[in-house]
């Protein structure tokens, strides 16, 4: 029996860039999608010039941070300021489903292809526009990244130590939040057009999305005035509760203990040491209110093992432990590998890397990523001939009018 | 969107907001509870401080546009009762353990028997099998496992996670991605779908270009305070100001009208407008090409600037200007932000204690379809008699029975 993938057939016009839009178009992809990566050559999307590069050598089919985002996509790329360009990016709309934009609000309808622009191409066409703000509102224009995004919605407040400077969330927090959202909205607003034949303008403001991360403790706040902070590793509710030093350099291991079960079991796995036993550590409450001591005696305990020793012999004893992973850590996971997060295609220039797939696995078949990300331009002639169906002459046409650049 | 459908939510915290996603795109949500409650019931924070199963702000924010049973699944009744409701479900979601439900013989392969066209989503830590899907896990080891952590907090201190837990939001967001996904596929082949959902991946996932870095370029990013690391390109962007903390990322299209206000100040000389083309300036930075002024220098000028001025100040004149400054917002200074007043994001939502306050409202706007609040999160066993009663037509001995309440 072949294989049946949820989106075959769908097809995509994916004129986003960055994080949060080609994320969104990549669940379509990987999923069976046909999805068309639109940019222009001479201003890429900026993650090709970001790092990390393959074999830390600059150029622009060489980013991965460009690469992970768009994989299993076909590559065109055209000019949107030349009505040549904006003649194909019009049969574009016309050929797809669903039409994805991430630029700053209003900068589409100035280009001549906004939502209804679209809808008069393509009457039952799904368009999203997601831009940090949202497409009203006096800040609509804020254009920026999802590290602006992050720090206005709260992020940086609540990450790293009360005594220092906001260390923030790693890199552009709201590029990892939103993609989420957007991917059911879209899937559900396809359920519904495919029932009613309506398509319809999806509006998603990056903060937004971002915002419902923190719910509880907006709502705190505005019931009880209490003010969320950056508190390191500690819990309000937990202790131990932190990363603890292992052997190595610059190796940890988390550990955080939620109950008397747990407690008792990091008791047992460390030998049941006299200084555990204080009749103060047993209860939650003596356990946080001692948690400075409690922090220098595991330290000791865990620094002369490696951070893998620490977790198993934590984990045999049913307390919850993981070490403090990186990139390198998580491509040799074996849980990781069991459940082929990494998969290693051929790309022209960068050779066989790894390619991050999916978060959830659907039983039955394998959600890809289906192929390496496109060269900058790669599929432009397969886009316009077998795509968009165009003709010989015509595409010859576009390329002397200056369509595609 | 989705008003034809009917979601079945077993899970805590852990999955409560995949569900309620569901529910904000339309579909009729019924959310199961054991007889004592949601564990998500017992989450801080709450109102007044009162740990009592109403009073949990957790369990409130991520369960409205639900309607709420409870249901003893240790009992026959109970699982019976559940099994009649699966046979009228689209979609079942739960986040035990792996194995706990097939234990109960509510599994998978039960419930497809009952529904052969069921989604079925299971939320776990680490996936349900595999050598680590017996771990203990929660918020901080998760976000161990997953790599953010790695990646967070200052160089001279550990690795730290974000103070207020993300994984299983992270992973709840994924999984109504998961279902959604499964729901085209069984749409398709109209066969049941089994969907398992992993923490660990999500919070991978978090690392965005952190993820396979090592494998690119041979060498692991490491956690560097609040600088923007790309590659071995490493770029400040937290500012200290009058009152607090700004971030800028000043090597973009920033410069491009922030080196007037930096002129204007006499933080630098004139000749810093026409001296460098800054237009193209964070091209050439990134890769490593020649720049009038180096960053240290820009840097410098902002840091020199910024310290002047309150983050409500910089922000107002940067929203005025285009020039993108982002204050290092408390919850507080989130509350004040105009535009999300303008966009009428916030729902005055109803507590439990009878007050209203402002909650975070929907997460985008749809012409077609636009989402609501049907109704907020549901007192435990509120719907009892209008879902047992009214639906399955159960009679109250029969309710009682199921419910694992004391009148049986």
């Amino acid at each position: 029996m072949t294989e049946q993938l949820p989106f075959d057939g769908l097809k995509v016009a994916d004129f986003s860039w960055v994080g949060v839009g080609p994320i969104t178009a990549k669940y379509l992809a990987d999923h069976g999608a046909t999805v068309v990566r639109v940019e222009t050559e001479g201003r890429p999307d900026i993650l090709r010039i970001a790092g990390p590069f393959k074999d830390g050598v600059p150029g622009p089919n060489r980013s991965h941070f460009y690469g992970d985002f768009n994989a299993s996509k076909y590559g065109l790329t055209l000019d949107l300021k030349n009505q040549a360009g904006l003649d194909v990016a019009c049969r574009l709309i016309e050929w797809a489903d669903v039409y994805i934009e991430s630029f700053t609000a209003g900068t589409m309808s100035a280009l001549g292809i906004g939502y209804e622009r679209a809808r008069e191409l393509n009457p039952d066409i799904l368009m999203v526009s997601t831009c940090l703000m949202g497409q009203t509102g006096s800040a609509r224009s804020f254009a920026g990244y999802g590290f602006h995004a992050g720090a206005i919605a709260g992020y940086y407040e609540i990450t790293g130590w009360p005594d220092l400077p906001p260390d923030g969330p790693w890199t552009a927090y709201t590029d990892t939040v939103s993609p989420r959202f957007i991917a059911a909205l879209v899937m559900a607003a396809l359920d519904h057009r495919r029932r009613t034949g309506r398509g319809q303008h999806i509006d998603a403001a990056q903060m937004e999305m971002g915002l419902q991360f923190l719910a509880p403790q907006i709502i705190d706040y505005n019931a009880s005035g209490r003010l969320v902070s950056r508190n390191g590793n500690r819990s309000d509710t937990a202790a131990p509760h932190g990363a603890y030093p292992c052997a190595g350099d610059d190796q940890w291991c988390a550990i955080a203990v939620d109950t008397e079960q747990q407690w008792d079991g990091l008791r047992r796995a460390m030998g049941d040491p006299a200084w555990a036993g204080d009749d103060r550590f047993q209860a939650v409450a003596g356990r946080l209110a001692h948690h400075g001591k409690i922090d220098e005696h595991l330290k000791q305990w865990t620094s002369d093992k490696t951070a893998q020793e620490v977790m198993q012999l934590l984990q045999a004893h049913g307390v919850p432990s993981g070490v403090v992973q990186r990139s390198s850590d998580l491509l040799q996971d074996p849980q990781l590998a069991h459940r082929n997060l990494y998969h290693y295609l051929d790309h022209p220039e960068m050779g066989n890397i790894p390619y991050t797939g999916h978060q959830f696995r659907i039983q039955g078949y394998d959600s890809g990523p289906r192929s390496p990300a496109p060269l900058l331009g790669q599929h432009n002639e397969f886009v316009l001939k077998e795509l968009l169906g165009m003709t010989d002459e015509d595409m010859i046409e576009a390329v002397i009018a200056g369509a595609i650049a | 969107m989705l008003s034809p459908y009917t979601v079945l939510d077993l899970t805590d915290h852990r999955g409560e907001l995949t569900a309620m996603m569901l529910g904000d795109m339309g579909a009729d949500v019924i959310k199961v509870e054991p007889p004592d409650g949601s564990p998500s019931r017992r989450l801080a924070p709450f109102l007044e401080d009162a740990p009592k199963p109403e009073q949990s702000l957790n369990f409130f924010s991520y369960n409205r546009n639900k309607r709420g049973i409870t249901l003893d699944l240790h009992a026959e009744p109970g699982r019976r009762t559940l099994l009649t409701l699966v046979g009228k479900a689209d979609f079942f979601i739960e986040s035990a353990e792996p194995g706990e439900m097939a234990s109960l013989g509510l599994g998978f392969d039960e419930l497809r028997k009952r529904n052969p066209r069921l989604v079925y989503v299971a939320i776990t830590a680490y996936g349900q099998d595999g050598p680590y899907s017996g771990f203990a896990a929660n918020d901080l080891t998760l976000a161990a496992m997953g790599g953010p952590m790695s990646l967070q907090g200052h160089p001279n201190r550990p690795p730290v996670r974000i103070t207020v837990p993300q994984v299983w939001l992270q992973t709840s967001a994924e999984a109504a991605v998961g279902a959604m996904t499964a729901h085209a596929l069984m749409v398709r082949t109209g066969e049941a779908q089994f969907v398992d959902v992993s923490a660990q991946t999500a919070m991978v996932w978090t690392m965005l270009h952190g993820m396979a870095a090592h494998a690119i370029q041979g060498f692991d990013i490491n956690r560097g305070g609040s600088d923007l690391q790309l590659g071995a390109t490493k770029v400040p962007v937290v500012f200290e100001c009058a009152d607090g903390y700004v971030v800028m990322i000043n090597v973009g299209s920033t410069m491009v009208k922030f080196v007037h206000w930096l002129v204007e100040d006499g933080i630098v000389p004139e000749e810093w407008i026409e001296g460098e083309d800054w237009p193209t300036y964070e091209r050439r930075f990134l890769q490593d090409m020649p720049v009038t002024y180096p960053l240290e220098e820009t840097v410098e000028a902002t840091r020199r600037y910024v310290r002047n001025y309150t983050k409500r100040e910089l922000l107002e004149r940067g929203l005025r200007e285009d020039i993108t400054i982002a204050p290092v917002s408390t919850t507080e200074d989130l509350t004040r932000f105009r535009q999300l007043e303008e966009r009428g994001f916030w729902l005055q939502a109803p507590l439990p204690d009878g007050r209203e306050m402002p909650a975070p409202g929907l997460f985008a706007r749809l012409t077609e379809t636009p989402m609501g609040v049907r109704c907020w999160a549901p007192s435990l066993g509120q719907h009892n008699g209008e879902i047992l009663g009214g639906i399955l037509g159960l009679s109250s001995g029969e309710i009682a029975e199921a419910t694992g309440s004391e009148r049986a």
